[in-house]
């Protein structure tokens, strides 16, 4: 008798324990979540608006990965040039005219090929004139120019060139065209309202890239990317110029105080999000959580009945 | 004075005989009869945490200014149903990890049905004498995923308020009344006045609820009245159950399952997020999310609708849609209807109508096993198409061949699995001494570095002798030490 209790309790004594072990491992990290309200931070100016010192494109915006941020150089240099418009926190900047020889040298090595020595475009890709430095800033700081291969669409990876000489192929193609197109953001957060950003992000833009911001594929091998790299100066800069299978949107339809309170609402509540209760599960919602309902919720009780009960 | 004042209520409400009876039920001891008691107790969480959330859940969608704690939210124009959500989530003590144990306990107690479902299916249990209790069975099934679709929207977020609207257009697809429905069910055009979250709060909370609880009783007062099926074994007949009588063994059992059970949910409950309603957003009927699927137990459904071609023809003149209709209605209708009319099926089918205690073994009935099979296919397969979205981004296939490798393998893979399973029992019933206990084999290394096998002998229990059923006695003598109940004791009912 004694021998068969025993024996009964090796198994759930082993299961708790190692599902113990598991949660413990898996979980420590939300824990530290659980902390009082208000359960969100703030806006604050996570983008400092550029100084006479600090020139704005490069040390203030350091993209999510290492390779971009901007070098030392870059800081004593005055990259910034003249601000064509500012409003509500957003300023959008032609990048400085002594950027355009050394962008020559770049774009002539490394875009020439297929965009046209005087970026006019080929019969393998698009005319870059008149797009202005915002639209090519996108396109390189986010790594998918230069592209990979000629795919559906060009993916996001990380990026060639670092900050400085991003800012230089922007203004060499800006030179092109001076005056025309979109400038390079810069966000000042520190007045945004992340509210307002919920209901704008959840009308213009959970539609393909979700609610969760997570992404997700379209139709024909399109997909809407991640918004978890993105920053600030990113999101404008797609809002404005609409890359790839994106809607462009012009201060008509989102005004600039709207596209900074959306940027906000990427950077701060997209990317961190509050996430009480647990293990996230991947945040892809009920796929994920029907298979741990079933696999580990009845699975774990099934193995409990056959534990309670006989085998045979 | 326990003794006296049992007999004070036995006096006057004369429950003793019934309950003699009722403690010496014979409960059978395999474990695959205990899934049954995982929807059972995960319902008994259900209610608990119900209550709960009821307790600090508004049903209205009358629009206030959000002033909770959640930041992002603060200031916007929110459903009181919704911020009351989102207020049980982060204003009100232990209000999260409540809101999750209900719905982790929601997916639990479908997806322990269906393992219960399939046990019942593949041994047989559903024929002559139990055939009503298997229909009751299969509508608490169905009222239980219209339970979980309902309480799934109550919090009036952009992702369960999408699914109302699919439910809306599904029941709009109906021919001839199906705009009459809709209309009559959200009180006018979609999305109706603000009457739906109010109207789905009390079909949640109390209409659907109290009907499962009424069929509940029904299922388990068959079970007693019709007694136990049991799998063939020594001293099993058609005529006795062997097992544990329900007092003390089989109630210490499943009081300690009850615990367990509530033990997993409440685990998954604080460690795993579900539904976190508050990164979605309030529901507003002009905005949508991407990547949305319902819960698991309706996957199977949202899958179908996925998959479905666009076929409409025009005639008589309407243009007939029928990528609705056909997938949203029709066949979770014709899906249904097989799960009720099974047991009536199959008894035309085998022509067998004699009484049927004893359990078959999947094996020894290759056709229904190989047809439960076929069933379980579909329904993972177009459970798994409701994901299309997922699993085109997770492995960057283009979500068009995803969508059309899903309309074939739905054909193909549970034909497949028809012929496979059916093989495979086929296989199983003619191998020689599958299903009965081995002898051991005794080698044996002679004096000369020889090595000679011989099989040992024969043990008790290897041949299958029928021991006589000993009755239960009407009037048990607690002292005679041979009616103890021990671990080795078993009494024989009926």
């Amino acid at each position: 008798m004694r021998t068969l209790i025993r024996g009964r309790f090796a198994l759930p004594v082993a299961l708790v324990g190692v599902v113990g072990l598991v949660g413990l491992v898996a979980f420590t990290p939300s824990a530290a979540q659980a902390g009082p309200a208000p359960v969100a931070t703030a806006p604050t100016a996570t983008t400092a608006a550029p100084t006479a010192k600090a020139p704005a494109g490069a040390a203030a915006h350091p993209t999510a990965t290492a390779a971009s941020t901007a070098s030392p150089a870059a800081a004593g240099t005055s990259v910034t040039g003249s601000p064509l418009t500012s409003s509500h926190g957003i300023t959008y900047y032609e990048p400085a005219g002594s950027l355009i020889a050394p962008g020559q040298a770049l774009y002539a090595a490394s875009c020439a090929s297929c965009h046209g020595v005087d970026a006019a475009g080929s019969a393998r890709a698009p005319n870059l004139q008149g797009l202005g430095a915002g639209t090519v800033d996108f396109w390189v700081s986010t790594g998918r120019m230069p592209l990979a291969n000629s795919s559906v669409q060009a993916t996001r990876k990380p990026p060639r060139f670092n900050r400085l000489q991003t800012l230089e192929i922007a203004a060499f193609v800006q030179s092109r065209t001076p005056g025309l197109g979109i400038g390079i953001p810069v966000v000042n957060l520190s007045q945004a309202s992340l509210a307002a950003g919920n209901s704008l992000f959840t009308l213009n833009c959970a539609a393909c890239h979700t609610i969760t911001g997570a992404g997700d594929e379209l139709a024909y091998g399109a997909y809407a990317p991640s918004l978890h790299l993105a920053t600030a100066t990113q999101v404008v800069e797609a809002i404005r110029s609409g890359p790839g299978n994106m809607p462009h949107f012009s201060e008509g339809n989102i005004t600039n105080s709207e596209a900074r309170d959306i940027a906000a609402y990427v950077t701060e509540v997209i990317q961190h999000p509050v996430d009480r209760g647990g293990f996230g599960l991947g945040g892809i919602g009920p796929v994920g959580e029907g298979f741990v309902a079933l696999l580990f919720g009845v699975g774990v009780l099934m193995l409990v009945a056959f534990w309670i009960g006989e085998r045979s | 004075m326990i003794d006296s004042s049992l007999r004070w209520v036995d006096d006057r409400l004369g429950v003793a005989k019934g309950g003699r009876t009722f403690l010496d039920k014979v409960f059978p001891d395999h474990w695959s009869f205990m899934l049954g008691e995982i929807a059972l107790y995960s319902f008994v969480v259900l209610l608990g945490t119900g209550v709960f959330l009821s307790l600090y859940y508004i049903p209205s969608a009358h629009e206030i200014i959000y002033h909770g704690s959640y930041l992002p939210l603060r200031g916007q124009k929110v459903s009181e149903a919704y911020a009351s959500t989102v207020g049980l989530s982060f204003d009100v003590k232990s209000g999260l990890l409540m809101r999750q144990a209900h719905h982790w306990a929601a997916d639990i107690f479908l997806g322990s049905i269906a393992v219960h479902m399939a046990r019942v299916f593949f041994t047989g249990a559903f024929r002559k004498p139990r055939e009503l209790n298997w229909i009751v069975g299969v509508t608490m099934l169905i009222l239980g995923i219209v339970n979980g679709f309902l309480g799934y929207s109550l919090p009036d977020d952009l992702v369960s308020g999408t699914g109302i609207r699919i439910a809306y257009s599904i029941i709009e697809s109906i021919p001839l009344v199906g705009s009459y429905i809709a209309f009559f069910l959200f009180g006018g055009n979609y999305p109706g006045n603000g009457v739906i979250i109010p109207r789905f709060f009390i079909l949640h909370v109390l209409i659907v609820p109290a009907i499962i609880v009424g069929l509940l009783a029904a299922h388990l007062g068959l079970l007693v009245k019709q007694k136990h099926t049991q799998f063939r074994g020594r001293g099993r007949t058609e005529h006795n159950v062997v097992g544990s009588p329900m007092f003390p063994t089989f109630m210490a059992k499943t009081t300690g399952f009850l615990f367990m059970t509530t033990a997993v949910i409440f685990l998954l409950a604080g460690f795993a997020q579900i539904n976190p309603i508050w990164q979605f957003g309030q529901y507003q009927p002009y905005q949508i999310s991407y990547a949305v699927q319902p819960d698991w137990y309706m996957g199977w459904l949202d899958g179908a609708l996925r998959i479905m071609p666009s076929w409409e023809f025009v005639g008589f003149g309407h243009t007939w849609p029928l990528e609705v209709f056909l997938p949203a209605v029709l066949f979770p209708g014709i899906i249904f209807n097989i799960f009720i009319a099974w047991p009536f099926i199959e008894a035309r089918h085998t022509k067998d109508l004699a009484y049927h205690n004893l359990l078959d073994r999947p094996r020894d009935r290759p056709k229904r096993t190989a047809a439960g099979a076929m069933m379980l296919a579909l329904l993972f397969m177009v459970f798994c198409a409701s994901s299309t979205d997922v699993l085109a981004n997770f492995f960057q296939i283009e979500l068009n061949y995803v969508l059309w490798f899903f309309r074939i393998v739905v054909v193909v893979v549970p034909i497949l699995t028809y012929f496979v399973t059916y093989k495979i029992c086929q296989e199983m019933r003619h191998a020689e001494g599958v299903g009965k206990r081995k002898r051991a084999n005794v080698v044996v290394r002679t004096e000369t570095g020889e090595y000679e096998t011989y099989e040992s002998e024969a043990r008790p229990g290897d041949g299958h002798e029928e021991i006589e059923a000993v009755p239960v006695p009407t009037f048990i003598d607690m002292v005679p030490a041979e009616l103890a109940t021990g671990a080795g004791v078993r009494r024989v009912m009926r």
